[in-house]
């Protein structure tokens, strides 16, 4: 009798394992999908990507969000892109004449490019979308003020600007909120929160959002890709799969176990302490590429900081390899350089500053303080623990600030929170925030006044001295300029660069990763 | 009986009141602007207010209130700021990989649990009874996101048998539905088998010492007849209570497990719409279950009023 029930047991626990094995047999289903033969090795037709977090929106001109603009690069393109080498180069234009003056910019437009609703491009498109951007985009706002597209020929558009500057043609290249072209009837049916649907001309077209679960890209058969060299964004591009899937995955202990068994083929963002552990996995590669700039702001509007002495006296004490050390755990994945922009990014690439930045030196911060009247005020850090760099180097230079003899408290929110105090300047201090690189100086958020409370009238005079000088050349000089400035009015301090992680499998064929990771030209071996 | 459930159903009108106006004020009064945070980090404080002003979130409190709760009143919950869809869509949508789930969870519970619980009771106070009470408060004391993870490693990553993540709705097809939610039912069925096997035990030992129980063996009958026909049924009014109770409990607690499984069910829905300072989408999430809380109140209290009148007349 007792031996059925033992049995009856048994048999519940063998169905649940039985049902468990099952899975054993569908792997498959997991892992290979379709028939995608080509050439002489066996390809899927299908990718999938784990990303952070769902975006707003995939409207181009309204967001900031990288994932929103990573997936949006597919579908969208721009009349100037950048290679390799951050350097502007064309896409859906042909070339561009510059008038003498420098105000005048005539656009020859690619012929024959096609919509994904399968329109030609024509210059009316080019224009809508262009003067949408100059007026909802605040980048392009601030940095093309009264900028105007119009139309002179069915192929050619016409930019004319309020006054020469020298940037113009890498601001249209930008990232950050990037001037898309799409139809004409689609900007003109957009609200001012942006597109209703996504119609651009890239080598992916969008086709499923599937809220907080995938956005569903597919390929663009009639891509017409341009005769160059693919080198960064820029160049030939090729969809060499069917289905591209963008998976919303919040959590990264989700999204390694996903690339470790192959259900993901990418997973962007991974996290800094996972980095030893996958990259001595035989099966998934890690490529990390620039980050973006650690930086310290301070307060240059009310409490203590707003005095300049206290803030050289802060800076001075700071050890910023300390700081990256215990915020990125390994020397790999950071570097330490005065630069406020991309230190590959070769035309702004400078040194100045580098006196006060990284010196260390208590002793003297010591003294500065004293001299500069400190008398143990207490100091707000701001944080936040969403983002695990940011926290960790606030309480690292919170340690810091105690051996400099600071009275301080670190005050930490979630992000939502962190940001809207960090819009008080009742509220902090000293904040660091890790963001990711601008391509101009006059883009960069330390010399923004509303984002961090920067404003000075030298700041401004030499942005514009950089914006209209005559040559490159001209303008690295003041910036070099500005730098320097900037060390000396310190509205915050660079504390290091840092490398973003990305994960692939073995799997992926010609893949890149420039700025975000580039799926065309990419094949996902079955 | 009419008259009662009228006054019942009435009565729900001021605790929805109420709590319509506690889930308005916490999530109003909790710190973290919606428009920054759709923007992101690098938004300036210009483009902040703008959408602050699109999304109607500069009105006086009272005002923004008003229009939420006549919109609630009128079966329009509001609309997601972050999601661009109705909140009633984003509720719907997100309300079936919950509901499967927490099905499947409580099935993998009942699976488990009552047959260890009856396992126990029959063999009480020996070694395989003890054992088999530690493992279940173990079960108790793990938390259901261990579990979860060391489920998705084991299973998922090291043997490969099921998908570490994911969903696929019914209309893929069974099993591409269920090996998504098999590792995630578990999570979350574990710490709910150990409560029904040692709700079960208890109740199985009370009705195993009651004279019908002698009576029935000394007449002869099977044994397992004794345990399953005569014993289990008896015990199982009780056992049952605890399953309708915990599968509230099962529906809300998925949380934790939705966000590691990445499952986009109501408990991801409302991490993530915290997250985002989706006013919206909290305060609807949060009504709506709330509305199903009550709900299952009032049938409960209905249903008491059926099966014992006494309650019926006390209430009058």
């Amino acid at each position: 009798m007792k031996s059925k029930k033992i049995g009856l047991v048994l048999t519940l626990f063998v169905a649940a394992i039985a049902l468990m094995a099952c899975g054993n047999k569908d792997d498959n289903n997991i892992k290979s999908e379709g028939p995608g033969d080509v050439g002489n090795k066996d390809y899927k037709t299908e990718m999938n990507i784990a990303v952070t977090a769902q975006p707003p929106t995939l409207d181009p001109s309204m967001t900031v969000s990288q994932v929103a603009l990573n997936i949006a690069g597919n579908v969208f393109e721009t009349l100037y892109t950048l290679n390799a080498n951050y350097e502007p180069v064309p896409m859906l234009a042909e070339s561009v004449d510059v008038s003498e003056d420098g105000k005048t910019y005539t656009f020859k437009l690619r012929e024959g490019v096609k919509f994904h609703n399968g329109e030609e491009m024509t210059a009316e498109d080019v224009v809508a979308s262009m003067n949408r951007w100059v007026t909802t985009s605040s980048r392009a706002k601030s940095l093309l003020t009264n900028a105007e597209f119009t139309v002179q020929d069915p192929t050619t558009v016409v930019l004319t600007l309020e006054s020469a500057t020298s940037d113009v043609l890498i601001i249209l290249a930008t990232k950050a909120q990037f001037p898309a072209i799409m139809p004409a009837a689609m900007v003109e049916a957009a609200s001012a929160e942006g597109v209703n649907e996504y119609i651009g001309t890239g080598p992916f077209q969008f086709e499923e959002w599937k809220q907080d679960q995938y956005i569903h890209l597919v390929k663009n058969e009639e891509y017409q890709a341009v005769e160059a060299e693919a080198s960064g964004l820029s160049g030939k591009k090729e969809a060499f799969v069917e289905d591209v899937h963008y998976h919303f995955v919040t959590d990264h202990s989700t999204r390694i176990a996903g690339i470790q068994t192959g259900q993901y083929d990418i997973a962007e963002s991974i996290p800094l302490e996972s980095y030893e552990q996958l990259n001595s996995s035989d099966d998934v590669q890690v490529s990390s590429y620039d980050g973006g700039a650690l930086t310290a702001f301070y307060n240059t509007n009310e409490g203590l900081l707003a005095d300049v002495k206290i803030r050289e006296a802060i800076t001075t004490g700071l050890k910023m390899d300390e700081i990256l050390l215990a915020s990125y755990a390994d020397a790999d994945l950071f570097s330490l350089n005065p630069g406020y922009m991309n230190p590959n990014q070769t035309q702004w690439a400078t040194n100045a500053g580098e006196g006060i930045y990284n010196a260390g030196d208590v002793e003297k911060a010591k003294q500065l303080l004293q001299d500069a009247g400190y008398n143990g005020e207490e100091i707000t850090l701001l944080t936040t623990k969403d983002y695990g760099e940011m926290y960790t180097a606030t309480i690292v230079i919170q340690e810091q600030l105690r051996q400099m003899g600071v009275n301080v408290k670190v005050e930490n929110f979630d992000f939502p929170t962190f940001l809207e105090r960090k819009n008080d300047f009742t509220k902090w201090d000293i904040f660091v925030a890790s963001t990711g690189y601008q391509l101009t100086p006059p883009q960069l958020l330390a010399v923004t006044p509303d984002w961090a409370g920067t404003k000075d009238a030298k700041i401004t005079e030499l942005l514009t001295a950089i914006r209209s000088a005559e040559s490159p050349e001209a303008a690295q000089a003041k910036w070099d300029e500005l730098q320097g400035y900037l060390y000396e009015y310190l509205p915050s301090t660079v504390i290091g660069h840092y490398k973003s992680l990305i994960a692939s499998t073995n799997e992926l064929e010609g893949f890149t990763v420039f700025e975000a990771p580039i799926l065309w030209n990419t094949k996902v071996i079955k | 009986m009419i008259i009662y459930i009228l006054k019942r159903v009435l009565s729900l009108i001021p605790v929805l009141f109420v709590v319509s106006i506690a889930i308005f004020l916490i999530v109003h009064l909790t710190p973290g602007d919606p428009a920054a945070t759709i923007l992101g980090i690098e938004a300036t404080q210009e483009q902040i207010e703008e959408l602050n002003e699109q999304m109607g979130l500069n009105l006086p409190l009272y005002q923004q209130y008003i229009q939420w709760v006549s919109g609630v009143l009128q079966g329009d919950f509001g609309q997601s700021y972050f999601m661009k869809e109705s909140v009633t869509e984003a509720i719907w949508s997100h309300l079936g990989p919950t509901a499967s789930l927490a099905i499947l969870a409580e099935i993998v519970a009942l699976v488990i649990a009552i047959p260890i619980g009856i396992f126990a009771a029959y063999r009480r106070g020996t070694a395989v009874d003890q054992s088999l009470m530690g493992v279940s408060l173990i079960g108790m004391a793990v938390p259901s996101f261990l579990l979860a993870l060391l489920l998705m490693l084991f299973v998922g990553v090291y043997l490969q048998w099921l998908p570490v993540a994911g969903y696929k709705p019914l209309s893929k097809g069974l099993w591409e539905h269920f090996q998504y939610l098999i590792l995630p039912a578990i999570s979350l069925g574990a710490i709910q088998a150990a409560l029904v096997a040692r709700m079960t035990r208890a109740s199985m030992l009370e009705v195993l010492d009651a004279n019908f129980i002698k009576t029935a063996r000394s007449k002869g009958v099977y044994e397992y007849k004794v345990v399953l026909k005569h014993a289990l049924r008896n015990a199982f009014l009780p056992i049952l209570t605890v399953i309708g109770q915990s599968f509230g409990t099962l529906v809300t607690g998925a949380v934790v497990v939705e966000t590691v499984f990445n499952i986009p069910g109501l408990g991801q829905l409302i991490i993530n719409s915290i997250v985002r300072r989706d006013f919206a989408v909290i305060q609807g999430v949060v009504l709506f279950v709330s509305l199903i809380y009550v709900t299952i109140n009032l049938i409960i209290d209905l249903l008491y009023g059926i099966v014992d009148p006494r309650v019926r007349l006390e209430r009058k």
